[in-house]
């Protein structure tokens, strides 16, 4: 047995988003399986499954490093800016 | 991989609404309590969809069979959904799990100790029994610390709706229903009531580390108050009696009061010795080893496929 993982996008504009997992021999009845377990009542319209095998998964600390302050705005200095001094709407 | 220091840090990560990933370095006891506590789930919902398979064949009409049908897949589909969960936390396989149940090492909900007696108790297990397994659920999904736990329970609790939904529609349709058929619903609310409500379990601890690990987010007695305000007011509306001579109604506030509760009885099926413990048991012990070849297939086509 092989541990699938299931993703399902709903109609429309929503992402694919992670359903769960469950078991299966191959590949054929993993599709089988996927479509029974997740997506008996409309849950999406497309359907990924994936050998867990295969799934890459990136270190969480490294993808915590990617995140950078100077990445964002928190917008403070700009409301500051915005209610005061030159420049500010009449 | 996310780690904490120690177990009041760990708590206090739970405290600020921190949700647990199975890639985490999980603190032993939190790790072996949410294990525990989902494997119980599992174990319940397996049990509960045997039943229910036992009442396609016997459910009047073909419609109610379909939905007999649907629902089995629905409560063995949980099984599966819940176990896949469990292995993931690296205390047992799923083929450990199923093997300690059919062994009766492990436990599963009071209410599956009880025989079903005929289709009005079929429809008071799904009327009633779901209702209190519906609502436990939705109080430990609102909050729950271990993520897998929680997105699986959405999904769980979305099929289990929609069994209530069908619980009621029967129940109701027999409240409406002939003088016999009244009374055959009279008879399974008597049989169901106090498991039903015993399945909330006694009154939660003060340090109950479920709770304090953000697991449950409510206290047992909260969850069977509400049950309790709920369905008094809904048997009685459908002209039924509840099995309980010290039920009353606060004059002050409207809140009904039942009685003490003995429980015994729930205490019994955590032993694997209530009524029907023993017959369910190796009821699905049977339903196991008579699919065994279907999983030889299985693992047989897998090592083709290799």
């Amino acid at each position: 047995m092989n541990t699938y993982e299931v993703f399902l996008k709903k109609a429309g504009k929503e992402p694919f988003s992670h359903a769960g997992s469950f078991d299966a021999p191959d590949s054929e009845l993993a599709l089988l399986y996927a479509r029974e377990t997740y997506g008996r009542r409309g849950e999406g319209d497309q359907m990924w499954v994936v050998d867990r095998a295969n799934l890459l998964i990136a270190d969480q600390d490294d993808l915590a490093m990617a995140d950078r302050v100077h990445k964002h705005n928190d917008g403070q200095l700009l409301a500051e800016l915005r209610r005061s001094g030159r420049g500010k709407a009449t | 991989m996310r780690n904490w220091r120690n177990i009041g840090e760990f708590e206090d990560f739970l405290d600020d609404g921190g949700i647990v990933e199975p890639n985490d370095d999980i603190p032993d006891p939190y790790r072996k309590a949410v294990f525990r506590f989902i494997e119980m789930h599992a174990n319940s919902e397996y049990m509960g969809g045997l039943t229910e398979r036992d009442w396609i064949p016997k459910a009047p009409g073909l419609h109610r069979k379909m939905t007999a049908l649907a629902k089995s897949q629905d409560e063995i589909g949980h099984a599966h959904l819940l176990y896949m969960v469990a292995a993931d936390l690296g205390i047992k396989t799923r083929e450990e799990m199923v093997t300690d149940l059919l062994e009766g090492r492990t436990h599963f909900h009071n209410v599956f100790h009880y025989r079903v007696h005929s289709w009005t108790d079929q429809i008071a297990v799904a009327y009633l029994v779901d209702a209190a397994a519906l609502a436990s659920q939705q109080a430990v999904f609102k909050n729950c610390s271990y993520g897998p736990y929680k997105r699986i329970l959405r999904r769980v609790i979305v099929e289990e709706g929609f069994h209530m939904r069908n619980g009621e529609e029967m129940m109701l349709l027999m409240a409406r229903g002939t003088d016999v058929q009244h009374q055959m619903m009279q008879e399974s609310i008597n049989r169901w009531w106090l498991p039903s409500i015993q399945l909330f379990g006694p009154d939660s601890k003060p340090d109950d580390e479920l709770l304090r690990w953000h697991i449950k987010s409510e206290r047992n007695e909260d969850l069977r108050d509400r049950y309790v305000q709920k369905f008094v007011p809904q048997l009685l509306a459908g002209g039924f009696t509840i099995p309980d001579q010290d039920l009353r109604q606060d004059n002050e506030n409207g809140k009904w009061k039942i009685s003490d509760i003995d429980w015994q009885p729930l205490m019994d099926t955590m032993r694997n010795i209530g009524p029907d413990s023993s017959r369910r048991i190796s009821d699905a012990k049977r339903a196991w080893y008579d699919a065994e070849w279907v999983r030889t297939a299985l693992d047989d086509a897998t090592k083709a496929q290799a």
